[in-house]
């Protein structure tokens, strides 16, 4: 699309949309026949030494300026130095969690630039390390050249570079374990070009990526008998004279190229069909000792691609890869575009369903991350938060058998607790996490900034409550529309937060500001609690005869008062339901403001409870528990009940130790 | 040999019910006190809350979970492994994963078997001399062996802890990760794993074994040496491995085929009502069933032994009495 053309749109967006913000890029809309903008295009020549356990390669970016402003150097991710040794700021800040052990000796990888040029201009020795995160001098995952020349907005440079590459042992989803390799964040990489200049962070402990859309064309030579799986299709496969293999893949309209290659794997294939979405091939690398869980890994990936589909926009793309990753590869449970990992274990009982929900939850970042492009550095909420709650629907929609497992003998022996199954609002949501960790970090703070060891249960956990809160709220068939119109209008781009909240401000038709402020602005918890339920008979009015006939009460004989807490600082409106002996209800909407609110009633029967929230609208609430007194209490019941049980375990264990004596 | 000395036992553990009775009484009282501290928790944390109702009928996990997140010391082993089989699965890995229990438990455990050091004089005893010993005789020999099964068993405390604060970590952690470095494959990691549990169990069934004829020997030959007696025991042991080993295996057999069995009936969470006592009940029964089959393992062991020796049902220590009372001498006295 030509520049006045896509300015022209983004006019008309910002008439159609009052709250429609600038975008981070300004010609970022698709390029003509294509999906994307597709101004980052890879052409990639890589050969694995599967004995030296290196990558060789060289590749040519075509790359277009799609800021609106020149560009006067490149920046380049080398992801896989912060790998290169204690001193980078991925394993800086891996040290901060607790059990850090020091990788051996051979476990280290990285990355170098061998040459780079632009047209006749050598750029190699011009190679400089920034780090615009913390300044750590030592870390070497952000370089950057000068360009010659500088590239205006919308103009288009090849770029060629060799690099070689040095493979880890695993880690973050990269490396090799024996003779499986998972290769990811693997070539040089750009970074991204936004209007306010480069977006290009440092590599981190506990954040992913961010990236242009574009074609990647990748050649990759591999030993002769490794099967090889990747983003894209596969074109052409060749053998070579020196026992290697080599394999064509071709992805377009994709920001990021990930690729696996082990001799262990097994191919298999499934079509997705639909009524009204596209057919989807999906092909499926399983390993040899999770034969048999083929159906497992197909039905969840077509359930996602069936709800994602259906509920936001079909997948735009008509493959997708399943990966079955090895033992210790560390890789398991990561997306990639039309390419994921899943996790599974040898002995997966049906029950538990491992490997359905990561395999549902990484098929579904193909919407949020691979299409909706958003910054994973900065907001990784809006791709791993926005698909935690999809994929807890899409479990729930599917009716994915979800019983409770746990794992013994070093996580070897697994036993199903069929007592206890797996429930969207609470579990998948991972309320757990999130209640132990509510006040870790505000959310808004750059994802790279959270404190690595519980940045996943804001991210994740807290941003997939306050969207099913939302959509409790709204009612589904409203929050469905709120999905899938940012969905629709931030496809194939990189949306901000913001970009968010306006469209759920939009579509519902309210101004959520004040909840936002709440869950995405402060890092306060909601706590609401009853303090006090009491419902007694009312005193007999001096000289007047005390009922006697509790059969046969006098009208209004009972007071019943209730007091109702705010114990934490964040604030939601709750309803407060009062139940009486005869069945009837009295509702009260609390603001929430207060600290407390009292209640009284004066009715003919007897109160025998009263529930905060007790649709439970306000999935936040850490202590749901308070939010309830009854009359009849069975904590008895359930304590006697309960203590037994552990009785009967300490038991257990007693007599275990015994065999000690 | 083998099968005789294990009926026999299985003889000798039937005809003294009591004994049974007794250990079984002593591990409900052992556990109880915690679980009335533990019921008094839950029930603070339920409060007059309608948690408690779902509670009380099936599992509120949702609660659960919350109580989890807040507990601290004995709430914190409130976990769903305590459910069913799964409690059982729970105390054998954490045996064969080396988890230390937390303290308000660890010393439950002490005296627990502090309580079973003591008893242990006195169930040999009375399995070795196969009649009825009666309370005062059985306690004496409590009193009799005590001391020098506290002195075994200092020894064996340290050997235990040798081998779970050294040899289990060297096994499961060190050798473990050396061997599994370059392993892609689940299954392969998992068999070198229980090959190493193998390792591991097998050197605390050693020395289980030699602790267990020790106690043995202690008893049935009158020694006072524990030292002697572990020493006499690694002898026997040395003689007659097929037989002792052979035994063993045999009672291992049986526990495995008591937990096969339980982890096939052990009830779920149940509600509140009759279910709740009648999952109880089963437990229980399943856990006197474990009971017996330790009692069964000294038993037979005794009988092993004894039967070992030139004559069977050899005891050297004569049958302790309980002295009459001062006022009873006088009487027969007649003065």
């Amino acid at each position: 699309m030509r520049p006045a053309c896509a300015v022209s749109v983004l006019v008309l967006l910002c008439l159609l949309d009052g709250e429609a913000r600038e975008p981070v890029q300004t010609f970022d809309q698709p390029e003509a026949g294509a999906l994307s903008p597709r101004n980052a295009n890879y052409f990639i020549d890589v050969r694995l030494d599967h004995a030296a356990r290196t990558l060789t390669g060289r590749e040519t970016i075509r790359w277009r300026n799609i800021s609106a402003n020149p560009a006067t150097e490149l920046q380049f991710h080398l992801y896989w130095n912060g790998w290169r040794d204690l001193e980078s700021t991925f394993m800086r800040e891996r040290r901060l969690a607790a059990g850090f052990t020091v990788p051996r000796e051979d476990a280290w990888g990285s990355v170098e630039v061998k040459k780079i040029t632009i047209g006749p201009a050598d750029l190699t020795t011009q190679q400089r390390f920034l780090a615009p995160d913390d300044g750590n001098t030592a870390d070497r995952t952000v370089m950057a050249v000068p360009l010659p020349a500088p590239v205006g907005p919308n103009e288009t440079i090849e770029v060629n570079v060799e690099w070689t590459a040095k493979l880890p042992r695993p880690f973050a989803r990269t490396g090799y374990v024996g003779d499986y390799y998972f290769i990811a964040q693997w070539f040089p990489k750009l970074g991204v070009l936004e209007n306010t200049g480069w977006n290009t962070h440092q590599f981190h402990a506990s954040t992913e990526f961010y990236s242009d859309y574009g074609m990647y064309d990748v050649r990759m030579t591999v030993p002769a008998g490794f099967v090889v799986g990747a983003s894209g299709r596969e074109m052409e496969r060749t053998a070579n004279r020196d026992g290697t293999e080599t394999y064509r893949y071709v992805g377009e309209d994709i920001h990021d190229f990930a690729w696996t290659a082990s001799p262990d794997y097994i191919a298999s294939e499934r079509m997705f069909e639909h009524p009204t979405l596209p057919p989807v091939r999906m092909r499926l690398l399983l390993l040899r000792e999770h034969a048999g869980q083929e159906s497992r890994h197909f039905d969840a990936t077509a359930a996602a691609l069936r709800y994602y589909g259906e509920w936001y926009g079909p997948y735009p793309y008509n493959h997708i890869t399943i990966v079955d990753p090895a033992f210790q590869s560390r890789a398991d449970g990561m997306e990639y575009p039309t390419f994921f990992t899943a996790r599974t274990r040898w002995l997966a009982p049906g029950r538990v369903a491992e490997p359905e929900r990561v395999t549902i939850h990484e098929a579904g970042h193909q919407w949020w991350y691979g299409v909706v492009g958003s910054n994973e550095f900065e907001h990784a909420w809006l791709d791993e938060g926005l698909n935690t709650y999809s994929e807890a629907r899409t479990m729930e929609a599917a009716a994915v058998s979800n019983d409770l497992g746990l794992r013994f003998f070093g996580g070897a022996v697994p036993w199903v607790i069929d007592d206890i199954q797996m429930v969207r609002a609470t579990d998948l949501n991972r309320l757990t996490g999130y209640r132990e960790n509510a006040e870790t970090d505000i959310q808004s703070t750059p994802t790279y900034r959270y404190w690595p060891s519980t940045a996943t249960f804001i991210t994740y956990n807290k941003t997939a409550l306050w969207l099913h809160t939302l959509e409790r709220r709204f009612g589904w068939p409203l929050f469905q529309k709120v999905m899938s119109t940012y969905f629709e209008r931030w496809r194939f781009r990189h949306p901000q937060p913001d970009d968010f909240f306006a469209v759920v401000n939009e579509v519902t038709g309210q101004d959520m500001t004040w909840f936002f402020d709440e869950v995405y602005r402060g890092s306060n918890v909601f706590d609401y609690g009853v303090q006090e339920f009491t419902s007694r008979l009312k005193p007999a009015p001096t000289n007047s005869p005390a009922p006697t006939n509790a059969a046969a009460p006098t009208k209004d004989q009972y007071q019943t008062v209730v007091v109702v807490r705010r114990f934490g600082e964040a604030l939601f409106p709750v309803n407060v339901v009062t139940t009486f002996r005869n069945g009837e209800q009295v509702i009260e909407l609390w603001d929430g403001r207060d600290r407390r609110a009292v209640y009284s009633y004066d009715r003919p029967s007897q109160a025998v409870s009263v529930e905060i929230d007790p649709g439970r609208l306000l999935l936040l609430d850490v202590n749901y528990t308070n939010n309830s007194a009854t009359l009849d209490s069975r904590a008895g019941d359930a304590s006697l009940k309960w203590s037994l049980k552990w009785l009967t375990w300490l038991q257990d264990v007693m007599l275990t130790c015994a065999f000690f004596v | 040999m083998i099968l005789a000395a294990w009926l026999d036992g299985l003889g000798r553990v039937r005809r003294a019910p009591t004994l049974a009775a007794g250990v079984f009484v002593l591990t409900l009282a052992a556990a109880l006190p915690l679980a009335i501290v533990m019921r008094g928790t839950l029930a603070a944390h339920l409060g007059n809350s309608l948690a408690a109702n779902t509670a009380a009928d099936a599992v509120n996990y949702d609660w659960w979970q919350e109580f989890a997140s807040q507990a601290s010391g004995l709430g914190t082993t409130f976990t769903p492994a305590i459910i069913g089989f799964a409690a059982t699965l729970d105390s054998v890995s954490g045996v064969f994963d080396a988890r230390g229990p937390i303290a308000p438990i660890a010393a439950a455990i002490a005296s627990y078997l502090l309580v079973w050091v003591f008893l242990s004089g006195g169930i040999l005893d009375r399995y070795a001399r196969q009649r009825r010993t009666y309370a005062h005789g059985f306690f004496a020999a409590c009193g009799v062996f005590f001391w020098r099964f506290l002195r075994l068993g200092l020894i064996a405390g340290a050997v235990y802890w040798m081998l779970f604060a050294y040899v289990h970590r060297w096994l499961l952690d060190d050798a473990y990760e050396r061997l599994i470095v370059d392993v892609s494959e689940e299954r392969v990691a998992l068999l070198w794993r229980f090959g190493l549990y193998a390792v591991f169990g097998t050197s605390l069934m050693l020395v289980n074994i030699a602790i267990d004829y020790a106690k043995v020997r202690l008893v049935v030959e009158d020694r006072r040496s524990a030292i002697g007696a572990l020493s006499a025991a690694l002898g026997f042991l040395g003689r007659h491995p097929g037989r002792a080993f052979g035994l063993y295996a045999l009672n291992g057999l049986a526990f495995l085929v008591v937990v096969a069995v339980w982890s096939l009936v052990a009830p779920g969470a149940g509600d509140a009502g009759l279910s709740m006592w009648a999952g109880l009940a089963v437990t229980q029964l399943y856990l006197l069933a474990r009971l017996v089959l330790k009692l069964q393992f000294i038993a037979s062991q005794t009988a092993l032994f004894q039967r070992s020796l030139a004559h069977a049902g050899y005891t050297a220590a004569p049958l302790p009495l309980w002295p009459d009372s001062p006022a009873a001498e006088t009487i027969v006295g007649g003065v």
